[in-house]
């Protein structure tokens, strides 16, 4: 597939050196996204109990976390052990492995702004998308969301709320989008000359460190701009062609090293493979 | 073709495009993808105006300063406030989740005694009655660290003739006793981490779990050139950010800190305290680094540097966490520097009768509380601190189910953080004397009231209700209701004299040796606020958050470094029972390398057995394990230097 | 009981012990089909799939019976364009292979699809860019051929085709059969590539991901080859194990080891390619994206013996058996080297659904493990008990076999 240029490409840059793992983002993605909790047993549902229960947030292979944080290392011995953090969202590539692959179009990126949608109402829950993407951003419904009793009371008007057997993922917030863009017509500016922090994903708002800057990365008035060129930006498997919109940035050489395969580079590095534990 | 044939296509054909022709296949077709697009049971969305309502959130222990997102009048999402310097836009993952808190099934529900539901005016009585009967018998423990509804309670034990006052352990409290208690100061410490150029966090986990975190993450994030050192027992989420980590073990951290002032009082500096030539001579002779490190394993030469790094900053300033000895020794290593280190005034009191913020921390209650009335306000101090806490007659106030309100006589629900008025005064550790209040957000659907009201109605302290006490707390601030309103925050830059604080030097020589308990295997517990604190338990969204280096399944992990599992004949996913203090824990373990050898490291907030599906029997109790130990000279309890034995089972 | 809808000259068991056969066979489907209500009343979530493995045994099932069910598609390109006589001994047989394989699959689909109502939207919506668009159309369009070649010989049971109308309609329908083999067989090559097409496409994963000749990676071709390099030969061990259940001789062994001998003729020229292109990913395109042969691997489940027991004793062993006359004419080996190579293509099938997406890509994930849990095998195994059901009936009432009344002179059980 070709990559697709666009005027707008909203992108990350997510500051490694500033991220402490503490799980805010992950959470205001949840509540943003109307993600229900994870719930081991439904109460109304008397044939679940017939077969496996449902999966409680232990199972970290079936939680829906679109906003994910991964915990780094750099394989080192004591005293010189280092962790680091690394939150996850949707990469929303310029050359998605997704959306050539969906039988039904229900990914697509052709928006401007180069946000890679997902259209619950479309899937039709192949999960061949799921196999595509070795970011692991897509999450599949295994099961009907189930909220505690009264919990769903408060739901965010920004996401529908998914049935079973649907794929979702990390929208950068889409609704935001469209939100901002409207303000913008009501303010008598230009919808797609947004200025930076117009249009701002939940997970960059929450942070407490401001670990994640969003923003349109071919606008030079928005941050993302310049940080995503910093000699010390890097995106995820690069070497795969992907082409990301999210860049992430350290000064700690291992933090970029454990950002791509390295173990077979042309003249290779002859160092051991610190990955895939 | 033969008849036949023709027949056989025309029938064929004719009757494929017949049935494709008819509109039956088509609408049907439609039909089916329109249920499965709107299957009745998915819960629609409601939509209407969206606006972001600040106020402020006491579910993290040092409470942020929020907005909580509603729609059409109904909250659903919580982000932070811009406006707010406690925030500056971020909060942290427990306030992120409130609003499902709030709607959870684990609300209480009504007042209720024994587990029967009985009204607010026979709450009232009985309340009445039993504090007639207790005189001056009667203690309050809150969990609440910033609240003017201390005051409250503080005016009803004045009235009672009570001076017992609890707050559950904290840094705040430890930071007290050091700072007014030994040092003979007053005020409350501030640490300006956004303008220090060199942080060292001795023992502080101020990125994840110690004192205003969100405001502590703000700091260091707008920090640009500011080098941030941690040093603890463990590589904690804020040692994965700093510049360093020295692993300090933590009943060695007052040591350590002495160990680095040795090197700063070598350099020349002083302080003009009364004692400064004894602390001097104290430091020098008792705290030398060969000395520290025999003590401590830390070696001599990175105190050395330490020390170098703050003499060569122009505004360093030294955070500490822990023992009271490590927070005096860290105090006076800050006198000496002259850095960031700021002293906050305290703000007037609305309740004439209450004690001050300092009075109220004075009380241990790691040595025990006993009563006869015991009044426990939105804490959670029989899961926490099972062995210490007694009252005969046990009023648990707190909005959501905790083993405190499964224990107590009475429970008395209070509203949900967004469904009541609540102020937020100078939290420990923020730079400034900062006081916030939030409003109501929405309206509470379940009988509760506000636990000052309820208390307002048993002592007669000259307010009607809580909306009248804060509006006497923000003159007596000097602020602007409304702009507190609005959700800015109320600052003020002053700072108090420091004129006449010692150094603590008769004490703290003392306080600062390290000890130990006599476990085999020192207990390094920590707190992340995903997986919860001593009052609050995770939230609905949350334990997907929570690594495998926490919990696996059920099971609590512990995490050591491969030298110490070798030592004790265990591997990643041995199976181990912890015994230390009042009991043991179980748990798997994790090889993890950022943990001193000899050291395992415990995740505090597990082992839930009241609560929801998302915190109840999940992993173990670690303040089970945990020792209380004496600082006999600082005249404190403390955890640090808790022990354990390991067993594989 | 039911003797009058027997085929014409041949015997059949008594129907009592029909009926206790077909019992047990129901009973196997029953349990299956209780996983399935499971399934399609709690969500997918009650099988052991999960957001890493969102592909496992259902899909390598599915890939499997496909391949296994090339027999129908290759032997009619061979019998009916290739005009290859010899074949019309077990072409019947082939179809009605075909035909349960393909609908088993289609059934384990509507399980394994999360909303399988919206399965239609393949057509309403194709994307010109998916090999999946492309599975869907064929796969529904073969089965239709499938059945469309499958009618005549149901109509042609002996008391229905006493029917005038039904014996001109079977008569008209085999005229025309070439028509549906050649369709049937453009079809099934499209899929069958389309579904090694599936894995080559996806650029996210090293493991599976191959360059190609145009649109087609290199894993389309190589799925087809090893498709009809094993179809014909999966036929044939269909027709021996109902032999053995029967106690009759259904196809002669002729007809067999010609079989055998288009298989492994088939199964050469696919190693060949298959081995070329191992080792071209291995050299050329792994280093290019950083990683090393050795990468690929993990542990014993995921360990390199799997990819050299499916090249190599399921690939180039019965390859050689089934080319090399003397062997292939020797029942007992033939029969092996079938199995050998039918195993051989279910690995390929699992190594390419499950190692692809099991080996991390970004260097700071791991490994995961999956297995499939009841839900699964049994809803797979039902499928199973389907093509049991499907072949028992067609035997026992449809002239499947042209040669059974000749090879059995006396009747059987």
């Amino acid at each position: 597939m070709q990559t697709k240029e666009f005027k707008i490409q909203w992108g990350m840059v997510i500051d490694i050196d500033k991220c402490t793992g503490c799980g805010a983002c992950m959470v205001g993605c949840q509540v943003e996204n109307n993600i229900a909790p994870m719930t081991k047993k439904d109460p109304y549902n008397y044939v679940q109990a017939l077969t496996t229960d449902r999966d409680d947030a232990a199972n970290k292979l079936k939680t829906l976390t679109w906003m994910n944080v991964y915990e780094l290392t750099n394989g080192e011995t004591f005293p010189n052990h280092e962790t680091a953090y690394l939150p996850r969202p949707c990469m929303q590539c310029g050359n998605p492995a997704c959306v050539p692959v969906c039988p039904v179009v229900a990914t697509e990126k052709n928006e401007e702004g180069g946000i890679v949608s997902q259209i619950y109402p479309r899937c039709i829950g192949c999960r061949y998308c799921m196999a595509a993407c070795p970011y692991h951003a897509r999450y599949f419904n295994w099961f009907d969301p189930l909220w505690p009793e009264g919990m769903d009371k408060g739901l965010s008007p920004s996401t529908s709320v998914r049935p079973r057997g649907v794929v979702e993922k990390c929208s950068f917030c889409h609704s935001r989008y469209l939100d901002a863009k409207d303000k913008a017509r009501q303010d008598g500016d230009d919808p797609m000359n947004l200025a930076d922090g117009a249009y701002n994903t939940a997970c960059a708002d929450i942070c407490p460190t401001k670990a994640i800057t969003f923003g349109d990365l071919n606008n030079p008035e928005h941050k993302v701009h310049e940080l995503a060129k910093s000699k010390n930006s890097y995106r995820l498997l690069e070497k795969l062609g992907l082409a990301p919109q999210v860049y992430y940035m350290s000064e700690r050489e291992w933090v970029r090293e454990l950002g791509d395969n390295n173990n077979a580079d042309g003249g290779g590095h002859g160092a051991p493979s610190k990955s895939h534990g | 073709m033969s008849v036949a044939r023709r027949a056989f296509i025309q029938m064929s054909v004719g009757a494929t495009v017949g049935i494709l022709f008819t509109p039956t296949v088509w609408t049907a077709l439609d039909d089916v993808s329109i249920w499965t697009q709107n299957w009745p049971w998915i819960p629609s969305l409601k939509y209407g105006e969206v606006k972001g309502v600040p106020t402020v959130s006491k579910m993290c222990e040092s409470g942020c300063a929020v907005k909580v997102r509603t729609v059409a009048g109904e909250a659903f999402g919580t982000e932070g406030n811009m406006d707010n310097p406690l925030s500056g836009g971020g909060i942290c993952p427990l306030c992120a989740n409130g609003v499902q808190v709030m709607n959870s099934p684990t609300r209480i529900k009504a007042p209720m005694l024994n587990g029967k539901e009985i009204s607010w005016d026979d709450a009232n009585k009985l309340v009445s009655e039993k504090l007639a009967a207790a005189g001056s018998k009667v203690a309050v423990i809150s969990g609440d660290q910033t609240g003017t509804v201390n005051e409250v309670f503080s005016g009803l034990l004045a009235s009672q003739g009570s001076d017992a006052f609890y707050s559950m352990p904290s840094d705040m409290q430890a930071a007290d006793k050091a700072w007014t208690g030994l040092m003979g100061g007053s005020g409350q410490i501030g640490y300006d981490m956004e303008n220090a150029d060199v942080v060292l966090l001795a023992g502080a986990d101020a990125l994840e779990s110690w004192g205003p975190t969100v405001a502590n993450m703000k700091a260091f994030a707008n920090n640009e050139n500011g080098k941030f050192i941690f040093a603890g027992p463990m590589q904690t989420r804020t040692a994965s950010v700093t510049s360093k980590w020295v692993p300090v073990p933590a009943e060695g951290m007052a040591a350590f800190t002495l160990g680095i002032t040795y090197y700063v009082l070598q350099a020349g500096k002083s302080v003009p305290a009364a004692d400064f030539d004894q602390f001097k001579a104290m430091v020098i002779s008792g705290y030398t680094p060969a000395k520290v490190e025999a003590a401590t394993g830390v070696k001599a030469d990175a105190m050395a540097e330490i020390a170098k790094q703050l003499l060569a900053a122009d505004n360093p300033v030294v955070v500490p966490g822990g023992s009271v000895a490590a927070n005096g020794a860290a105090f006076a290593l800050n006198l000496l520097l002259g850095g960031a280190m700021k002293v906050l005034p305290e703000f007037g009191k609305a309740v004439e009768t209450a004690m001050t913020r300092s009075e109220m921390l004075k009380q241990d209650i790691l040595k025990g509380v006993s009563a006869d009335v015991l009044m426990v306000y939105e804490a959670n101090p029989f899961y926490a601190l099972p062995e210490q806490v007694k009252g005969a007659f046990t009023v648990a106030f707190d909005s959501v189910e905790t083993e405190t309100t499964a224990a107590a006589d009475l429970v008395l629900p209070t509203p949900h953080a967004y469904e009541r008025a609540d102020d937020l005064a100078t939290p420990y550790g923020v730079a400034s004397a900062t006081y916030s209040l939030g409003v109501p957000v929405s309206k509470p659907t379940l009988n509760v009231m506000n636990a000052a009201d309820f208390v307002l109605g048993l002592a007669d302290l000259g307010f009607e209700n809580f909306d009248e006490v804060l509006e006497a707390k923000v003159t007596a601030v000097g602020a602007d209701m409304d702009e507190l309103a609005e959700g800015a925050a109320y600052v003020l830059e002053e700072s108090a004299d420091v004129s006449g604080v010692t150094l603590a030097a008769s004490v703290l020589g003392k306080a600062a040796v390290p000890v130990k308990g006599t476990g085999a295997v020192a207990l390094a517990p920590y707190t992340l606020l995903n997986v919860g604190t001593a009052n609050q338990a995770t939230t609905p969204n949350a334990p997907c958050t929570i690594s495998n280096n926490q919990l696996i399944g059920d099971n609590m992990v512990v995490m050591m470094a491969s030298a110490t599992a070798k030592k004790l004949g265990v591997g990643v996913g041995s199976k181990v029972k912890l015994s230390g203090g009042n009991g043991d824990c179980e748990a798997l373990v994790q090889v993890f390398e950022g943990v001193l050898p000899g050291v395992v490291a415990a995740p505090l907030g597990m082992g839930h057995t009241v609560g929801d599906e998302f915190s109840k029997g999940k992993g173990d109790n670690v303040y089970k394990i945990l020792t209380v130990s004496s600082e006999a000279a600082a005249g404190a309890s403390t955890w640090a230097g808790s022990t354990v034995n390991v067993a594989k089972i | 009981m039911d003797s009058k809808l027997f085929p014409e000259g041949t015997q059949r068991c008594s129907l009592g012990q029909f009926s206790i056969w077909m019992a047990f066979l129901f009973a196997v489907f029953a349990w299956g089909f209780y996983g399935a209500v499971l399934v399609l009343y709690n969500g997918i979530g009650t099988t052991g799939l999960d957001n890493y493995f969102g592909f496992g045994a259902w899909i390598t099932f599915d890939l499997a019976v496909i391949a296994l069910g090339a027999g129908a598609f290759f032997t009619g390109l061979l019998k009916y364009i290739l005009k290859i006589k010899q074949l019309e001994k077990i072409i019947n047989l082939t179809v009605i292979v075909g035909f349960c394989c393909y609908a088993g699959a289609m059934l384990v689909l509507v399980l394994d699809v999360g909303q399988p109502t919206r399965a239609w939207f393949g057509y309403w919506h194709p994307n010109v860019h998916s090999m999946l668009t492309e599975v869907i159309f064929c796969i529904t369009c073969y089965l239709t051929v499938l059945i469309i070649e499958f009618v005549p010989l149901i109509l042609e049971q002996k008391q229905l085709n006493k029917i005038p109308f039904i014996h001109a309609l079977a008569h008209n329908m085999h005229v025309n059969m070439a028509l549906f083999a050649g369709i049937g067989a453009f079809l099934s090559t499209f899929h069958q590539g389309s579904l090694g097409g599936m894995y080559g496409v996806l650029i996210g994963r090293p493991f599976a991901f191959r360059e190609g000749f145009f649109i087609w990676p290199w894993t389309f071709f190589l799925f087809v080859l090893s498709a009809v390099g094993s179809g014909p030969v999966f036929t044939v061990l269909v027709a021996t194990l109902m032999e053995k259940l029967t106690g009759k001789k259904l196809v002669d062994f002729k007809t067999k080891a010609l079989m055998g001998k288009i298989a492994g003729s088939m199964l050469c020229v696919y190693l060949f390619f298959k081995i070329l292109d191992t080792w071209a990913w291995a050299n050329g395109y792994l280093p290019s994206v950083g990683l090393t042969f050795d990468d690929m691997f993990h542990g014993f489940i995921y360990g390199k013996w799997l990819m050299f027991s499916e090249i190599i004793l399921c690939g180039v062993v019965p390859a050689i058996m089934l080319v090399t006359p003397s062997i292939r004419n020797r029942p007992g080996l033939l029969y092996t080297a079938a199995i050998l190579d039918c195993i051989g293509v279910s690995l390929n099938r699992y190594i390419f659904t499950v190692q692809t997406i099991a080996f991390p890509v970004m260097p700071f994930d791991s490994w995961q493990l999956y297995y499939p849990n009841w839900v699964e095998y049994a809803t797979s195994i039902m499928i199973i008990a389907f093509g049991f059901i499907v072949i028992s009936l067609s035997y026992r009432y449809l002239p499947v076999f042209p040669l059974e009344t000749k090879l059995n002179y006396q009747s059987g059980k």
